[in-house]
């Protein structure tokens, strides 16, 4: 893509003790929309905190534009933050919300190059307003932030940060309070926003949906280290390891070796694969897409199995088929009864090999599917009737 | 429950019987503000009165400035102190903060009455390690001379009323803090702002609430203590509060029901105002909220409106500070002496001929005299102790010697007054008054005539008798009735005394132990018998239609000087004297003796009296009156006077006094 | 920034070490000294002869402040039940006469309680002092009511109700109602309600108004003085004799002082293991 904005080299951060950070690298291009994605704690937060300059890693360096902005306090950074839970001034109305970075600018006077003014009154106004319309909010200067929907609040959290014109803009999980339905609208709303203004977006979230439906690039973070930085697609079909295979859609992760290169071998049984560079027989994590299994009658399957749970999903089964004692995961568009054995048949591009890591033998057993299919269902809770009749 | 349930009669019957409750008194008070009469029980007719007296009460007044002084500086210091302190604890780490918080509360969770003491013990130790530190370095030194004695006053029962605000508004404002998002100071960063804006311009008004909250509560606390007060303010600076309870002490005149009405009125105006604004700011933000138009605030500029704030509060305080120092000028004498025991117009026409300011003050007995010198908390220069406790101070070297070249009136005095027991060389005293001890009562509440003692122990007056309140005077009656010598230092007479009180006081002989505030009892008939002076008997006489008498039991009684005297400590001695020569003047000497009916010992002020109460009245001045102000020999020749017992006896009574209250 | 902040408090904690921390090690050190300076415990050795005086005054104190709970509670309650602007209005009524000091509020009962004060010329007046006199034979001209006991009880209840009422109401109010609703669903009538849920979740508020008012009362010297004629000592005034009144002896004082601390601490203390956990004062 295009070039290099902000580099993190090295960072390191600790608080009392406890590793957040850990050697982090990672490089921001100019105008992308490049989303830090992993479950809470891992250091996604911290990562955009210290990109924003709020902490301070407590070794490496923060480059912008190639300069080390360590000790640039944020607010003398080009950047700006959208805030969880938006972070608005609750005694200030809308207008003087947006406008409050703007009054807090000074530029050169152009008459007296040695000092500086403020913007004046009349700029500050056009662009408030110009950026309300932005996000079509025009109308609403005057209430308060209490007055408004949980929609709106974060519409003028964008246009309060969007109208100082900052080269990056950080989100901090921004959608994470709103309902479900509007989450959505809004992520086409950003994504919308971000190819008008043309700038960088980092964006925090911890919904794989958001990332990969969003962003130009995702970095998956976990326990204060990268896992895998890449493209949505690239990291859909060709995680890392076990944790990100796990995290990104669903999996089914099963111990095996590789005999040679592009074969593989499960359950005892070799199956082709498109994989291959690792020593023979060296053990390997072997990750398969639910919706990527066909089933097949008994007698064609490379594997036979038992249906132990079917879940109606709308436009699929979610079918849970237990192999030797390992649950499996099957979306399929094929009814198949309870207990009625069945036989699958995978494709040679449906099996992705990964590397054995720390996270191995930790994901990829659906054992317990409705826990983990509960906790999935977390995100979208806390809805607010109110709020979302207000929308519209 | 709150939207179900239906207002209920029984239930608001319980609120009306509580505000009745609370109400009631506060609208006596109120109506008798306006009471011709001086009682408070009894309605005599409609009158502004009192509300006139008020505002030239002087006392009151002062008390009344010192108030809202003390009480705003207080607030201010307090509210910035504490907004800060609670900031910086919210920064804090868990433990320290927890740790702080909790050093943070001792002064609201202890009782006033702790902190007040201990306050007052920390500004003695301090004046002491003071007084040290300033002789020393007025030793070495002529360049500055530091005032080697420190008495307590304005500043630390300012620093007292901070002490005690700063939790309050910690209190206050740390809830705030608590609700504030933690990113609103981010995200002011992020939009420009250095810490210290964001802090300005975000943090300060979102806790803004709070501040006011806690700068009310402040003020509240702050005018509403006395306890602390009473403690650490000294007596050169009362507040309304030590001034009130100082009149219960005597005489309560209804200028306090006046101070109570307009108080009342001033804060039931200020609430209406404040609920008023926050009505119409609810409904205005009620309309918005339903997306209804409203007018634009018409608002002045807030920086217009900052400065007005600003202005007001400082021109407010500046006022306060300017109408103080007015009225102050560089002479000044601190006189201290009892209640009712002075034509006040003296003290007006000594600073209008003199331009010497006098604080006067009151002191409830000897004693209480005797330990206010001592913790430190007066400034006095002028007192008017007793003979015994004159002999105490020199004993313990606490008067300084007069200079009699000053009080040329000196000569005035009569020879029988001059070099008595207390003061053998008439170094440090000059006479104030003389008079006896007796019993008064009331001849409508008593069977026939007391002439003993044993009335002060009669268990058939059971709750209406009023005995004295202090050891020397109490303890006297006792070793009168008992036939001993009022001087003895004999424990065991003493004590036998002692018990003969304690046995009548478990009886319920007596209804309170009192000082001053025996002229209200007794002119109201709210009590049968009191032992007290005989000057005071002819003051309650003139007050009250009650059929009262005086007597000086068969036993015999104490006859007393009260002289004045300067203390060592003093700072305007020259002053002192100016006012001891003034007092002792003949003209003064007959008015004091005509206001407060106490004998003179000036000789000419007692030769002319009778005329002198002739011109006045243009009536003949009794004899038996003449008797009580100026005790015939006859019967002066009954009555000892008190001498000054060594430590350890006073230590005894000390102790035995306490033992009474038990 | 969090520890930029955290400097805010140095001039506080220096100022508390000096006024608030400072004078109690001076308090302690009094305690522990005699008139003429050298260490003894000589003060303490003597309290065992105010027992009286410490009983009289927890005794009423208590009284005081079960009084004040007794009224307090249930005016909170049914308050927090009324409209929002009788609330308001209420609100306002019980704070305003904390506005005016509380010397006069004590006064203001010396006029009515005296014996030939307002309330003996009313009980006269109706009839009430002849009906007694009748019905016990006894001939009473008015009811001692001034001096007594009860009439310091009075003077604490009324001066110090407010702090009852307004830390139950303030708990009171901020319940959920959704849990009363819930307790009714679940078939609690309106008594059980009140014990299981009301009682229990505002006994936060009834901590803190029982503190506020029992400290003030265990420790007042006007109130007595004024409504009870300093005939029997509370703790106040023994302790403010031995400092500005009529005893001197300021070691002794500190004594007693020092020993009312610790007990008032102590009873707080375990108040406050009884109400584990919801140890914040509930304010204003």
């Amino acid at each position: 893509m295009s070039k290099e904005l902000i580099r993190l080299r090295d960072i390191c951060m600790a608080f009392d003790d406890e590793q957040v950070l850990d050697h982090l690298n990672l490089y921001i291009n100019d105008k992308e929309f490049l989303t830090l994605l992993g479950p809470s704690g891992c250091g996604k937060t911290t990562t955009l905190r210290i990109i924003g300059g709020f902490t301070t890693p407590t070794s490496g360096d923060v480059l912008f534009d190639g300069v080390r902005i360590n000790d640039v306090p944020p607010y003398q950074r080009q950047i700006n933050t959208v805030f969880q839970k938006y972070a608005l001034f609750p005694h200030l109305n809308v207008f003087e919300n947006v406008a409050f970075g703007l009054r807090m600018q000074k530029r050169p006077d152009p008459n007296n190059p040695k000092k500086t003014i403020k913007i004046p009154e009349e700029e500050i106004r056009e662009r408030v307003l110009e950026m309300l319309e932005t996000v079509s909010l025009k109308g609403f200067e005057h209430r308060r932030p209490d007055q408004l929907s949980g929609g709106q609040q974060q519409r003028v959290a964008i246009a309060r940060a969007l109208v100082n014109r900052p080269k990056v803009l950080l989100l901090d999980e921004p959608l994470g309070a709103l309902d479900l339905k509007l989450r959505k609208d809004m992520q086409i709303e950003l994504k919308r926003i971000q190819q008008q203004v043309g700038i960088t977006f980092i964006y925090v979230t911890h919904d794989q949906e958001e990332a990969l439906s969003m962003s130009d690039t995702i970095v998956i973070m976990d326990k204060g280290t990268i896992q895998q930085i890449g493209t949505p697609e690239d990291i859909y079909n060709e995680p890392k390891n076990a944790f990100v295979a796990d995290f990104i859609g669903e999996s089914n992760i099963i111990d095996g070796t590789m005999p040679r290169d592009n074969v593989v071998k499960m359950y005892g049984r070799e199956f082709p694969c498109l994989d291959g560079g690792f020593a023979p027989n060296e053990p390997v994590d072997v990750v398969i897409r639910p919706e990527d299994i066909d089933i097949v009658p008994v007698e064609q399957g490379q594997l036979t199995g038992t249906v132990t749970s079917v879940t109606f999903k709308g436009m699929q089964y979610d079918i849970i088929v237990d192999f030797k004692g390992f649950k499996w995961l099957i979306q399929t568009t094929d009814h198949s009864p309870k207990d009625a054995r069945i036989g699958i048949k995978l494709d040679p591009d449906s099996i992705h090999v990964m590397k054995k890591s720390r996270y191995s033998g930790m994901f990829g057993d659906y054992s317990s599917f409705s826990e983990e299919y509960d906790e999935l269902d977390d995100a979208s809770l806390g809805l607010d009737e109110e709020e979302s009749g207000d929308e519209e | 429950m709150r939207k179900t349930a239906s207002p209920r009669f029984g239930s608001r019957f319980l609120i009306g019987l509580t505000f009745l409750f609370l109400y009631a008194p506060i609208f006596i008070l109120i109506i008798f503000s306006f009471n011709a009469g001086a009682s408070s029980s009894v309605w005599k007719g409609f009158s502004l009165h009192w509300y006139g007296e008020l505002f030239h009460n002087r006392l009151i007044m002062q008390s009344i400035y010192t108030t809202l002084l003390v009480s705003l500086l207080a607030t201010v210091v307090a509210t910035f102190a504490g907004t800060f302190a609670a900031i910086g604890f919210h920064a804090m780490r868990r433990r320290p903060r927890h740790i702080l918080t909790t050093v943070n509360n001792i002064p609201m969770m202890n009782a006033d009455i702790v902190t007040g003491v201990s306050l007052c013990l920390l500004f003695v130790a301090f004046f002491g390690g003071w007084h040290s530190f300033a002789v020393w370095v007025n030793s070495w030194q002529s360049l500055v001379v530091l005032p080697e004695r420190l008495t307590m006053g304005f500043g630390t029962l300012l620093i007292a009323h901070i002490c005690f605000n700063i939790p309050y508004v910690i209190l206050s404002v740390g809830p705030k803090l608590r609700q504030m998002d933690r990113n609103l100071i981010d995200a002011a960063q992020d939009l420009g702002c250095t810490w210290m804006q964001a802090f300005w311009k975000v943090v300060l008004p979102e806790i803004k609430p709070g501040i006011v909250s806690g700068a009310l509560t402040a003020f509240t606390m702050s005018v509403d203590d006395f306890i602390i007060s009473y403690f650490t303010a000294g007596t050169s600076s009362s507040t309304l509060a030590m001034t009130i309870y100082g009149m219960t002490k005597k005489r309560v005149s209804p200028q306090i029901n006046a101070i109570s009405t307009l108080l009342f009125v001033t804060v039931l105006l200020l609430l209406a105002l404040v609920n008023f604004r926050e009505n119409r700011a609810q409904s205005r933000s009620d309309k918005l909220r339903r997306g209804e138009a409203v007018p634009p605030k018409r608002q002045l500029p807030p920086v217009l409106k900052r400065v007005g704030a600003g202005a007001l509060a400082v021109a407010l305080i500046a006022a306060l500070v300017v109408t103080g120092a007015s009225s102050r000028s560089d002479r000044v004498v601190n006189v201290c002496s009892w209640g009712e025991y002075i034509d006040e117009d003296l003290i007006t026409e000594f600073e209008e001929t003199t331009g010497i300011r006098v604080n006067y003050q009151t002191a409830e007995s000897n004693e209480a005299l005797y330990s206010l010198i001592n913790m430190g908390g007066a400034d006095f220069d002028v007192i008017v102790p007793s003979d015994y406790m004159i002999g105490r101070l020199i004993e313990e070297d606490m008067l300084a010697e007069l200079n009699y070249d000053n009080i040329p009136n000196f000569d005035l005095i009569d020879d029988r007054f001059k070099n008595l027991s207390y003061d053998p060389e008439n170094k440090y005293t000059v006479p104030y008054t003389w008079s006896t001890l007796g019993i008064i009562y009331n001849r409508d509440m008593v069977d026939g005539e007391i002439t003993s003692w044993s009335a002060m122990f009669d268990p058939q007056y059971a709750g209406q008798v009023l005995m004295i309140n202090n050891s020397r005077d109490a303890l006297a009656a006792g070793l009168f009735y008992l036939g001993y010598d009022v001087n003895t230092t004999d424990k065991g007479q003493i004590r036998e005394a002692f018990e003969l009180l304690k046995n009548a006081k478990d009886q319920g002989v007596y209804q309170a132990f009192v000082m001053d505030q025996v002229f209200q009892k007794m002119e109201g008939g709210n009590a049968a018998i009191a032992m007290y002076y005989a000057g005071d008997y002819l003051t309650m006489v003139d007050n009250s239609d009650q059929d009262l008498a005086f007597v000086i039991p068969e036993e015999g009684s104490n006859w007393f000087v009260d002289a004045m005297c300067v203390l060592k400590t003093s700072q305007h001695k020259e002053e002192a004297e100016a006012w001891i020569n003034f007092i002792t003047s003949t003209s003064s000497s007959l008015a004091n003796m005509d206001y407060i009916w106490y004998g003179s010992p000036n000789v000419e002020a007692m030769e002319e009296y009778p005329a002198y109460y002739e011109e006045e009245y243009e009536e003949e001045l009794d004899q038996e009156t003449l008797d009580i102000i100026l005790t015939p020999p006859e019967i002066l020749d009954k009555c000892q006077m008190y001498v000054n017992q060594p430590q350890d006896t006073l230590r005894y009574y000390s102790e035995l006094w306490t033992e009474l209250g038990i | 920034m969090k520890n930029k902040l955290s400097r805010f408090a140095v001039p506080y904690v220096v100022w508390m070490a000096i006024f608030v921390v400072a004078p109690i090690l001076i308090m302690v050190v009094y305690a522990f000294s005699s008139a003429e300076g050298g260490f003894t415990l000589e003060n303490f050795s003597q309290m065992g002869t105010y027992t009286a005086v410490f009983t009289r005054s927890f005794k009423l104190a208590i009284v005081a402040t079960l009084i004040c709970l007794l009224i307090g509670y249930p005016t909170a309650c049914f308050m927090s039940r009324e409209g929002p602007s009788f609330q308001r209005m209420g609100m306002v009524l019980i704070m305003l006469p904390m506005w005016m000091n509380f010397l006069l509020r004590t006064y203001s009962w010396m006029t009515i309680l005296e014996n030939h004060g307002l309330l003996n010329q009313l009980l006269e007046k109706i009839g009430i002092l002849a009906l007694y006199n009748h019905i016990t034979g006894a001939n009473l001209e008015f009811f001692p009511m001034m001096n007594t006991p009860g009439a310091v009880v009075l003077g604490m209840v009324y001066n110090y109700l407010p702090f009852m009422i307004l830390p139950i109401y303030s708990v009171i109010i901020k319940l959920d109602h959704s849990l009363i609703e819930a307790a009714r669903d679940l078939g609690a009538d309106s008594v059980s309600v009140f014990r299981k849920v009301i009682l229990p979740l505002s006994f936060p508020g009834v901590l803190s108004g029982i503190t506020m008012v029992f400290v003030p009362s265990v420790s007042t010297f006007a109130i007595s003085q004024m409504l009870g004629g300093g005939t029997e000592l509370l703790l106040g005034d023994l302790i403010e004799r031995q400092f500005l009144g009529g005893s001197y002896d300021p070691q002794l004082g500190a004594a007693i002082s020092l020993v009312m601390m610790v007990i008032v601490v102590v009873c707080m203390v375990i108040m406050n293991r009884f109400g584990e956990g919801e140890e914040q004062a509930v304010m204003l």
